[in-house]
């Protein structure tokens, strides 16, 4: 055991003394980490932005109705308002500053006010054509807006009140209107009136906002308990760990062969040692390394970041079974190439290939979904999915078992090919 | 010391060690020469037990095979190639090696001092052995092979690629390891070198030894005549003879001797001589 130390800490010293090893095992990681969390941060609404759809704003109506409703666009979490003149909004969206321009054209306020006019409040928007699918949000976010307007006039019969009154009084003066729809009207807006007191003082009706309701939609979070919003950089870290893993893993894979090259393996075959000894020393230095990057990230993570993960005890299984699998995935790309070129040529292909199929390098569920399905031959998948269950999935220890004894699977294999191929003699 | 018998080791079809049997006395330096690919270090590995002879035996201080780990601890190999972790100190790497070797707390300190001491480093002993020369980096090639203090040395052509300052250093270490009873093989494709350092010296060539004695005997078996190489009459003239006296006497009689000189058969001769050709032909 003390010559597996003695090996180990070798190594251990070796690699502390590699700039660029210890800069793609240590610093890269982070950096990565760091990196792809602001950039999901600013997707996501995090704290440095508002997060919101950025649109310009033109209001030739001018009247406090479209003032109003221009506010309470502003004031709301989806949208990031700009206001502008006509020309300048065109050239804002044909920049790609923002999304779209939103024109609210003379009318709009009265026609929002007047919720049983005739006329529909009309805005008109100028997109960029090459952003449909956030174009169809806006859409979307427009409309709800608009009628949120309806929806507050329908829990309050005060103002159901009012608007069929004055509904009833504009009808009265319009000469246009057909006899049919006219007659409808003036039968449907008192009703309504009745209708909506009558909801109002029947306390278990819940008011008549709850009547026209389609339906009511909670989103929450399935991957966590509590209510707080979930850290992007929780969804980074592990990312950012098995990039410094696979640092670690592709140093510790070449530094067998350069053993070989450089004549240190000859000089460790002479000395009072067998290839347990060698090979043992070899993987307790990688399981060291990569235990202690994981843990370093992670704690980087916590105190900087401020990830929360769930159980720290599920977050030590996942790290566990993350490094041993590596170190079984080290072993066997050690013996793959014969150069200290080749080997570290193989070593990366290989990690790049699994990082891209296993959501390395972009969550899987960005990617299609045959990619998704490859991907479970990745490490880097399960890997990727041991720390995510520890730190914000909120497995249960069966659920931290798959994926572990998945990768303790991996690790075993490759271990024990690596080891049978290791060529301990010259 | 060494018993090597009747090891054979083949590669493929080409024996590199065939049918080789010498046994080495404690203390004595030992010489293998020969050319390269004569099986030197495949004798050596041999010896060492890194590889494992196709048949015959090799027994270390009568304990047994090298295969055995702890026959293994007390032999000190410094191989050809230089064996040192480069981004370690030389202390680093010497202490490295000793602790596999099983040294530990003050008895691995104490051996590091007197390696580190012994090979010249103890001034440089903390710089990165990166930064040394190619001769301080043979002398911690050396360092590592002998901080445990083993009974049997084997240096694989310790001297290639050194400036004549350093071997002149390591010829001095390797006489004075001697002198406190430690047993060395030395390879070497260097006559001189041989012919300064050994007691004995074995002449190989594919894998067989042709001859093995001290050097003066070999050179008397082997070596074949003096050789007179004069100036006489305004030509030059070589003759190999047993009496220079008398051979130059003969000229002086004959015409004019301008200049002459003799020179004495040495190893060189004697591989020639066993082989028909010369050592440095490869």
């Amino acid at each position: 055991m003390n010559a597996i130390l003695a090996l180990a800490f070798k190594d251990l010293r070796l690699l502390m003394r590699d700039k660029v090893g210890f800069f793609f095992t240590f610093v890269f990681p982070i950096g990565y980490a760091s990196l792809f969390g602001v950039i999901m941060s600013g997707m996501s609404g995090g704290s440095e932005s508002t997060g919101g759809i950025p649109v310009v704003v033109v209001d030739d109506d001018q009247t406090d109705g479209s003032a109003a409703f221009i506010e309470e666009l502003v004031a709301s979490k989806e949208f990031e308002i700009q206001k502008s003149t006509l020309d300048d909004a065109g050239n804002l969206v044909r920049k790609g500053n923002v999304l779209a321009y939103i024109i609210f054209p003379k009318g709009f306020g009265q026609a929002r006010e007047r919720i049983f006019g005739r006329i529909a409040p009309r805005i008109e928007i100028g997109v960029d054509p090459s952003r449909q699918a956030e174009v169809a949000m806006l859409e979307g976010l427009l409309t709800a807006k608009l009628y949120e307007r309806v929806q507050e006039a329908f829990t309050n019969p005060e103002v159901i009140a009012k608007q069929v009154d004055e509904s009833l009084a504009n009808l009265a003066g319009e000469e246009d209107v057909a006899p049919v729809t006219r007659a409808a009207l003036m039968t449907f807006l008192p009703a309504l009136k009745i209708f909506s007191k009558a909801m109002a003082d029947d306390d278990s009706s819940g008011g008549m906002s709850n009547a026209i309701q389609a339906a009511n939609i909670d989103v929450v979070s399935v991957a966590r308990n509590e209510t707080e919003k979930l850290n992007v950089y929780a969804i980074t870290f592990p990312q950012g760990i098995i990039w410094g893993v696979m640092g670690c893993t592709a140093a510790f894979g070449i530094s067998l062969v350069v053993e070989r090259t450089k004549g240190t393996l000859l000089r460790l075959q002479m000395a009072p040692l067998n290839r347990t000894h060698v090979l043992g020393g070899k993987a307790l230095a990688c399981f060291l390394t990569t235990v202690t990057v994981a843990t370093v990230l992670i704690l980087f993570g916590i105190v900087v970041f401020k990830i929360q993960p769930n159980s720290y005890a599920k977050l030590a299984m996942g790290i566990l079974a993350v490094s041993l699998a590596f170190v079984g995935i080290m072993m066997l790309l050690s013996v793959a190439g014969k150069t200290e070129q080749s080997a570290g040529g193989i070593g990366w292909a290989v990690m790049m290939v699994m990082a891209m199929i296993g959501g390395g390098m972009m969550p899987l569920q960005f990617l299609p979904q045959f990619m998704q399905d490859i991907g479970s031959i990745s490490p880097v998948k399960w890997s990727i999915l041991a720390i995510e269950g520890a730190t914000w999935r909120n497995f249960s220890y069966v659920e931290m078992a798959l994926p572990c004894c998945v990768l303790l699977g991996i690790g075993i294999v490759c271990f024990t090919l690596g080891a049978r191929a290791f060529k301990w003699s010259s | 010391m060494l018993t090597l018998s009747n090891l054979k080791k083949s590669f493929g079809t080409i024996a590199a060690v065939d049918h080789l049997s010498l046994e080495i006395p404690k203390g004595e330096v030992f010489g293998l020469l020969g050319p390269n690919g004569a099986g030197k270090s495949t004798t050596v590995n041999l010896a060492v037990g890194l590889i494992v002879p196709d048949s015959g035996n090799v027994s270390i201080d009568g304990s047994g095979s090298p295969v055995d780990v702890s026959v293994r601890r007390k032999i000190g190999v410094a191989p050809q190639s230089l064996a040192i972790y480069e981004e370690m100190s030389g202390r680093e790497n010497v202490t490295f090696f000793a602790r596999l070797q099983g040294l530990r707390g003050r008895e691995l300190k104490k051996s590091v001092d007197w390696a580190m001491e012994f090979v010249g480093l103890a001034d440089r002993q903390h710089d990165r052995s990166n930064k040394y020369s190619g001769g301080m980096k043979r002398r911690l090639n050396l360092a590592v092979a002998i901080a445990h203090k083993p009974l049997l040395l084997l240096l694989d052509e310790p001297t290639v690629g050194v400036d004549p300052q350093s071997r002149n250093a390591i010829f001095d270490r390797i006489l004075m390891l001697r002198e406190e009873g430690c047993t060395i093989v030395y390879t070497t494709h260097y006559m001189e070198e041989a012919q300064r350092l050994c007691d004995r010296v074995g002449i190989i060539d594919g894998g067989r030894l042709l001859a093995l004695d001290a050097v003066e005997s070999l050179i008397a078996k082997h070596g074949g005549k003096r050789m007179v190489i004069a100036q006489t009459n305004g030509k030059r003239v070589e003759v190999a003879c047993d009496d220079p006296l008398a051979e130059l006497q003969r000229m002086q009689s004959e015409g004019e001797l301008e200049t002459f000189h003799v020179e004495r058969p040495s190893l060189e001769s004697v591989f020639l001589g066993l082989t028909g050709r010369s050592l440095r032909d490869e």
